[in-house]
């Protein structure tokens, strides 16, 4: 088993702009609603209550 | 008339007992025991536990919302089920133990001609020596014990606010323990409350979890599609990981904790101990507490109970190797083989097996993180019960009930990473289906363009949008049906 926080060193750093942009407000408004969209999809996909079976 | 008995009031069973009124309306008899008087959305335990949110804020009496509904309320424990009947009487009935104050230790006994078994889990600390609230470690299970690990973590953040360096270890208590989000969320929400405390130079925080990689979250990790390539929620998850400087310990069982250490076994068989001033460790879940007897008194808790105490249902459980797992095994309609007028739903029902892969070290100790099936999927089920027993109180030996198997269904989870307006976050993640299914998706057993993961200031909102829409949800409030599970 390898070594977790070796992996972890070597993960994806975000860079100053990436941070910038999951705190601006304006964008994130933007994804706000983007994510809803993505969400509702999903749930409309967990509630296909769905195909009926005998008993 | 029918009588449906709803044990449990989370959010499968609290689900189930409001759409049973709407759905099965005056002319049928719905009865809820839980021996709780409180309904908590427990998602937001994580914010109470971090002091950013009061235990009031998470709860609120089940008693009035039941009156108003017209829903029958005892506040009991449910103990035994008589799924045959008893002597004389054919009816099946549960005897129950009140914890009502009022008639506190009262035992009674409740008939019914469907049940929905949505008892939830047992918090098992006892399974790991000095645990829990009653031993070394914090819980955020419930809004008690998230009050409680909220005072500790303020007693830590104040020591280092006068230059004491803390260790803090948050994680899960056990190999087999579930719920990872849940003490993935705890871990990066304390991280933002040192960090603005300003003392985060002062605290080393680790993460000790029983999942075999980070971003298995108990369902075997996810593959996403981001910017153009497929990536996997392990290298999202390690790069917020290195981002917010927390260290990982994984593939761990936690085999006992004393006052400042946790002793460990990795899944290669080494042991190792974990020092900490503040930690907040997850309980494995059981089964309640719940025991069933035929018609004659004998036991028949082994054929309606799996040993882990969760409910058999409709799932295969034919143990076989993790290579032959498929996802038919997993249950459809949440119905008992032995007593179909018996359901069980949420984390009441006993999964065939886990999601993510189990493991077992050299010296034998299992590591294997169990599914979760908490938060949509439960009031996916608790659903499904009441549509099913409508069916079946309609159409009788002719009825087609509904199907909802995990395998088919997918899930919308937010993990807060931190508290606040302008400055929270949290990773927003879709995933279907939430048990693999490597026949219809033969690479990742999920579809790639229908899972996703985005970290950002908007989860975060999204999370508080949820707190208060499921709040105003299981209050009943005009419009509640029209808000999803």
């Amino acid at each position: 088993m390898e070594n977790p926080n070796e992996s972890i060193a070597h993960a994806p750093l975000p860079t100053g702009k990436t941070l910038r942009f999951r705190k601006n407000p304006v964008i994130q408004l933007w994804r706000f609603a983007a994510i809803n969209l993505k969400m509702i999809n999903m749930i409309r996909k967990g509630h296909h209550p769905m195909e009926k079976k005998g008993k | 008339m029918a009588r449906v008995l709803i044990l449990g009031a989370g959010i499968a069973g609290h689900t189930a007992a409001l759409h049973a009124k709407k759905q099965l309306g005056k002319g049928h008899e719905i009865v809820v025991v839980t021996p709780n008087s409180n309904w908590n959305w427990i998602p937001s335990n994580i914010w109470v536990g971090v002091g950013k949110m009061k235990k009031e804020q998470v709860i609120f009496p089940l008693a009035p919302i039941y009156k108003r509904k017209g829903i029958e309320f005892h506040q009991a424990l449910a103990q035994t089920i008589f799924p045959e009947g008893f002597g004389e009487s054919n009816k099946p009935f549960v005897e129950i133990t009140y914890t009502d104050p009022a008639k506190s230790g009262q035992v009674g006994r409740i008939e019914y001609d469907y049940l929905v078994n949505a008892t939830g889990p047992k918090l098992n600390f006892a399974a790991t020596p000095g645990l829990g609230p009653d031993g070394h470690t914090v819980s955020v299970c419930t809004a008690g014990h998230a009050v409680e690990a909220a005072a500790s973590l303020q007693n830590s953040i104040e020591k280092m606010k006068q230059g004491q360096k803390q260790k803090i270890a948050i994680g899960v208590g056990h190999g087999t323990c579930t719920c990872e989000g849940a003490a993935f969320e705890y871990a990066f929400n304390v991280e933002h409350e040192i960090s603005a405390a300003g003392v985060r130079d002062l605290a080393e925080i680790w993460y000790i979890t029983n999942e075999y990689e980070l971003g298995d979250f108990g369902v075997g990790g996810m593959v996403f599609s981001q910017r153009g390539f497929q990536t996997t929620s392990k290298l999202w998850t390690e790069s917020l990981f290195r981002e917010r400087n927390i260290k990982a310990i994984l593939g761990a069982h936690v085999e006992k904790v004393e006052a400042g250490s946790i002793h460990y076994e990795l899944v290669d068989g080494t042991k190792d101990v974990l020092t900490f001033d503040f930690a907040m460790l997850l309980p494995p879940f059981r089964g309640v507490d719940l025991k069933a007897l035929n018609k004659s008194g004998e036991d028949v808790s082994s054929e309606i109970f799996a040993p882990s105490g969760f409910m058999k249902v409709d799932a295969d459980y034919t143990a076989k190797p993790y290579e032959e797992w498929v996802a038919e095994d997993w249950p459809s309609t949440y119905r008992n083989p032995s007593y179909p007028n018996m359901f069980a739903v949420g984390i009441a029902f006993a999964p065939p097996h886990q999601i993510s892969k189990p493991r077992k070290s050299p010296n034998g100790t299992l590591i294997a993180p169990s599914p979760p099936r908490t938060g949509m999927p439960s009031g996916v089920m608790g659903k499904l019960a009441i549509l099913s027993i409508k069916e079946l109180i309609k159409n009788g030996d002719l009825a087609k009930v509904p199907t909802a198997s995990m395998a088919d269904m997918g899930a919308a989870c937010v993990a807060s990473a931190g508290n606040g307006m302008t400055g929270g976050s949290a990773a927003s993640m879709t995933m279907y289906p939430i048990v693999p299914d490597y026949v219809k998706y033969p690479n990742t057993g999920r579809s790639v363009g229908d899972t996703f993961g985005e970290i950002g200031l908007a989860g975060h909102w999204i999370k508080l949008l949820l707190h208060y829409m499921f709040i105003y949800k299981a209050k009943a409030r005009p419009g509640w049906s029209l808000i999803p599970e």
